[in-house]
């Protein structure tokens, strides 16, 4: 799997609208900025689709990392988009890395610590952020959110 | 005293998980306590309302158990200090309260990123070198010194 993929996700309070561009995406960045919001809308939609009230714009499926089976899990997804969530005891383990490093899907990872058997990139470390400045929503009793660079390598 | 320990712990009182831990054994007045309120206010933006109901801004009425991971690690942190809890749970926000947390009570926290502390003054000790330090710059320096991350 490659290229960009946009992913755009809402219900009628909150919403997110972010890029991965490659294979492997960290999520930090301070607390309660909806990291974990945005993984229960993607588990959400992936229990019900549409049913749950929420709505996922993407190209490729997106799931969740389920706790358990999980090397089962990444052997069987293909050309998919899984997110991560850092309280998964194993992210940090050889065996997670492999699994990750030998599939072909693309991996979003909520995880502070860094993460040394995984090969990404600094540029791919992304927080989560209100979006307060677009215009293009209309909508205002949502909040809408975006990813911005943590290490913003363009401006040092 | 706040102790910090870098890197990985091995110890039966260690929690990799504090957002489900303290799902699993929070009490009530935690939640009321003036301290948690302050610390809700600041990091989650919300507003306590009673132990079972917290105001927030983007989600509306929430129950404890949404709070972030931070908070409760927070909360945790301040009434479970037979535990050590997994700081990176932390966001950099959460490091003053850290800081405020300290002042109080002895109390230990494991970290495995760098957590920025800001640019005031504070007191913390380092576990795994013993060493007290006096600011960020210089716990970073003795992060990196140390090789602990």
């Amino acid at each position: 799997m490659i290229g960009k993929y946009g992913i755009e996700i809402y219900n009628n309070k909150i919403h997110y609208e972010f890029e991965v561009k490659r294979n492997i995406t960290i999520i930090q960045g301070d607390s309660a900025t909806g990291k974990t919001t945005l993984i229960d809308l993607i588990a959400d939609y992936g229990r019900l689709g549409k049913g749950s009230g929420i709505t996922l714009k993407c190209d490729k499926d997106c799931l969740v990392l389920p706790s358990t089976r999980w090397k089962e899990f990444i052997r069987d997804s293909h050309e998919c988009i899984i997110f991560v969530e850092e309280n998964l005891p194993f992210i940090k383990s050889k065996e997670f890395a492999e699994s990750v490093n030998y599939s072909d899907n693309y991996f979003v990872i909520v995880f502070r610590d860094s993460l040394p058997a995984l090969a990404y990139s600094i540029e791919e470390i992304y927080g989560i952020r209100e979006d307060r400045d677009s215009q293009k929503y209309v909508n205002a009793k949502r909040v809408y959110n975006s990813f911005y660079n943590i290490y913003n390598l363009d401006n040092e | 005293m706040l102790n910090l320990i870098y890197g990985e712990v091995e110890s039966d009182n260690y929690i990799f998980d504090p957002d489900t831990f303290f799902n699993n054994t929070y009490e009530d007045e935690w939640i009321t306590d003036e301290l948690s309120k302050r610390m809700i206010r600041d990091v989650d933006k919300s507003e306590v309302i009673g132990p079972h109901l917290i105001e927030n801004p983007v989600l509306g009425p929430i129950s404890q158990k949404e709070l972030s991971g931070g908070v409760k690690t927070l909360i945790l942190i301040n009434n479970d200090t037979e535990h050590i809890f997994n700081g990176s749970a932390c966001g950099d926000n959460c490091a003053k309260w850290l800081i405020e947390i300290g002042k109080q009570k002895d109390v230990t926290v494991r970290l495995g990123y760098f957590m920025s502390f800001g640019d005031e003054p504070f007191e913390a000790k380092v576990v795994n070198t013993n060493k007290i330090v006096h600011s960020g710059a210089e716990l970073d320096r003795e992060v990196i010194d140390n090789d602990l991350l």
